[in-house]
């Protein structure tokens, strides 16, 4: 697993998991918070693929709430419905036009074995992005102070190549 | 004589050029008049006003050199499977090789050799002991037995082991090598044996892997403006809940594309007449009815499938139930589905079968990633087979895998030498060994690598551990059965005495010269616009090319017109001696 924060606003910038195949070998990166790495394999060599113009949807958390940002979807705000599942731990979004639905897990909360709540939800759309967001329960909120705290004591990488000295 | 009792097809001949020229003209008729294919719709009712073995002896008189697929046969009724036999099946877009006419071991289901079958004849001990064989590898219990095919050349040991890989079916591995394969610069021997015995066995493994699953709203397939641009494939497939396009690469275009043949239902006989043979129908009329209607694999608008996103295997699940009033469309066969519910992509459990080369390559650090790139995998370090080995192990144990032993046939096995032969020796007595299959056309000879001679070049320890089968020389009537086969194969038609001469050359010379004249001579035939091969184009290339028993008497008679032959051979022999 690897973390990456922004120092100063203590929020957490990408969180990506490596994953294994059962065969072994190098594996993928799943990146559970963050922008998607992007694919470096060929078109050629891929057999099916969505298109390009198909809804995406990417994690970007805020200090005080979870978002998710579903990009390409043109409907206007009323056509979705956005619902708390509690018995598969995910939020449902359903289009009233069948076109899109999506099972949104979080991860965060399953952690915590924290129950999804229906009033923490809001959602919000513009410029063809359906932006979700869920409000950090307390119990979040108070686990990140310690874990930043924890974080305080971890060494800086430097990852600008300042050290790159021209001639 | 054996290779008779198999009912011949009558060969086709002028006789239906004569009736198929009558009925062309007496087709002006309007109401016999044949429609162009396309003009077709599904589910139209056609009529060809003809008996069935008829319209199957036109169909074969008229595809010979044709290569596209024509007539596929279900299970069924027993005539059109004994007739249709002999079509091939798959659409060809390989080139004729030696071996290209084997399409199994002919063997019935109580694994007895038939007379002619699937491209083989005669040799019908050799095949009996391979469907024995056969049964001792699908059943899989045992490891590490060896066979030895032995046989003098063209006796058709390579086409048994290709026979055999091709009845054993594509979840069995079958790896086939040359003996001579194992010396490279690059592998030490034991490296590409290993490698080989690993690459003929399997694993089926379940994995959880991405599945899309959904109903197929569209295919498109448009090729991008400019000469030769790139076609792109566009899917649209939907759930209850959502709808989702996607971009398709060339190959699985492809996969889509291959099947885009429409076909002909004929109820009686269930049998397939595809799209190029349309000719052959009317509409209205008495005679053999069929229905019009795409083949079972081609996936269209209603279809309900899966694909496997690592792989590409698309599996259809069958036709959803909305589209299910176009009944005609689809046939009797047709299973309705409910379109899926929820997401498109999903989570399954799928069973995957990787070789434990395959596992090996993708664990080997050092060449993981390049390896995908290059093919070459290079040496395999024996630390990770062995952890392989175990992780293998403990899936068995826990029944999460299970291993399928494969065939590794070594042909020439003769070239291989004493270091490999007790190498195979120990390799055999793991748990993990394949079946080995070797064959060699030499009889008692020097053993490779040694002063010591053998029988077949092979040591006798291994000898001892190896099942022998022998393969004899054809009979006459065999040999013309072959040469008749390969005449399909090669699209030559050839008339009755030029295969008989063509048979007589064989018996004579040999199998592979007589092959090699029929492409020749039906060059030669072409060459004076004659359809057929006569006897006369037969004689002629006989006479072009020599044997290689010809040959041999060329050489004797004219040697001393050859080069370096001024009675100075011996000279030049013992100044080559001194000079190294």
């Amino acid at each position: 697993m690897v973390e990456e924060y922004n120092t100063d606003t203590e929020v957490l910038l990408r969180r990506t998991w490596k994953v294994r195949g059962k065969l072994g070998g190098e594996g993928k990166w799943d990146v559970e918070v963050g922008d998607p790495i992007p694919d470096v394999t060929n078109a050629e060599t891929i057999d099916i693929i969505e298109s390009k113009d198909q809804p995406i949807v990417s994690r970007r958390n805020t200090r005080i709430n979870l978002e998710w940002r579903i990009r390409n979807l043109p409907y206007p705000i009323d056509i979705y419905s956005i619902n708390v599942n509690n018995d598969e731990k995910c939020i449902i979004v359903k289009t009233s036009n069948k076109k899109y639905y999506k099972k949104l897990h979080v991860p965060e909360l399953a952690r915590l074995t924290l129950p999804l709540e229906q009033n923490n939800i809001q959602a919000s759309h513009s410029f063809n992005t359906l932006i979700i967001t869920y409000r950090k329960p307390q119990m979040l909120l108070d686990m990140e102070k310690e874990w930043f705290l924890e974080l305080k004591n971890v060494k800086h990488v430097n990852t600008m190549p300042n050290e790159c000295k021209t001639q | 004589m054996p290779g008779t009792s198999e009912e011949r097809q009558p060969t086709l001949s002028e006789s239906y050029t004569t009736v198929f020229a009558q009925e062309e003209m007496a087709g002006t008729s309007p109401e016999r008049q044949p429609i162009p294919s396309e003009s077709y719709a599904t589910g139209d009712v056609l009529v060809a006003p003809r008996t069935a073995s008829e319209v199957i002896d036109i169909i074969k008189w008229k595809t010979r050199g044709n290569l596209l697929l024509h007539l596929k046969c279900f299970k069924g009724d027993s005539l059109a499977a004994a007739q249709v036999q002999e079509v091939r099946s798959i659409t060809r877009i390989e080139r004729i090789g030696a071996h290209s006419h084997i399409r199994g071991l002919g063997l019935d289901d109580s694994l007895e050799p038939r007379a002619v079958s699937q491209g083989m004849v005669g040799q019908k001990m050799a095949r009996k002991a391979a469907g024995v064989i056969l049964q001792m590898i699908r059943e899989g219990k045992i490891a590490g037995r060896a066979v030895l095919l032995a046989g003098q050349p063209g006796t058709g040991k390579t086409a048994i082991a290709m026979g055999l890989a091709q009845a054993l079916g594509p979840d069995t591995p079958f790896t086939s090598m040359a003996g001579s394969e194992i010396y490279s610069l690059e592998m030490s021997k034991t490296e590409a044996l290993t490698q080989a015995i690993r690459k003929s066995i399997g694993i089926r493994i379940k994995e959880e892997s991405e599945i899309i699953e959904g109903e197929v709203v569209e295919v498109v397939v448009e090729r991008a403006a400019g000469a030769g641009g790139a076609r792109l494939g566009r899917l649209t497939l939907k759930t209850t809940d959502m709808e989702t396009n996607y971009d398709m690469g060339t190959k699985m275009i492809d996969s889509l594309l291959k099947e885009k043949v429409y076909y002909l239902h004929v109820y009686k006989f269930d049998l397939l007449i595809y799209f190029d043979m349309a000719y052959l129908w009317y509409k209205g009329g008495s005679g053999l009815r069929g229905v019009w209607r795409p083949p079972p694999n081609l996936v269209q608008a209603g279809d309900v499938i899966t694909i496997d996103k690592a792989t590409g295997k698309i599996n259809k699940l069958g036709r959803s139930f909305a589209r299910a009033r176009d009944y005609d469309a689809t046939g009797q066969q047709a299973r309705f589905v409910q379109c899926p519910e929820g997401e498109l992509q999903k989570r399954k459990e799928v069973v995957h079968t990787v070789t434990l080369h395959e596992v090996d390559v993708i664990n080997s650090r050092t060449h993981g990633f390049l390896a995908l790139f290059s093919g070459d995998t290079g040496e395999i370090k024996s630390e990770i087979r062995e952890q392989i080995n175990a992780k293998v192990t403990e899936w068995r144990e826990e029944g999460k895998a299970e291993m399928i032993p494969g065939v590794l046939f070594i042909d020439e096995a003769h070239m291989l030498d004493i270091e490999c032969f007790s190498f195979l020796n120990r390799a055999l007595e793991s748990d993990t060994a394949p079946v080995v299959m070797m064959a060699t056309n030499r009889g008692i000879t020097r053993i490779r690598g040694t002063n010591y001679k053998s029988p077949h070049g092979i040591p006798l320890d291994l000898l001892d551990r190896m099942i022998i089968v022998p393969t004899a020389p054809y009979s006459q009537q065999e040999l013309k059965e072959i040469l008749n086969i390969r005449c399909e194969e090669e699209d030559c038609q050839m008339s009755n005495d030029a295969l008989t001469v063509l048979t007589r050359i064989a018996t004579e010379t040999s199998l592979r010269y007589a092959i090699q004249l029929i492409t020749t001579a039906s060059l030669v035939a072409r060459r004076r616009k004659a359809n057929e091969v006569s006897m006369e184009d037969v004689k002629k290339v006989y006479s072009l090319f020599l044997d290689e028993h010809r040959s041999e008497q060329f050489v004797k008679e004219y040697q001393d017109e050859f080069m370096f032959n001024d009675g100075a051979g011996g000279e030049m022999a013992h100044t080559l001696k001194t000079t190294q």
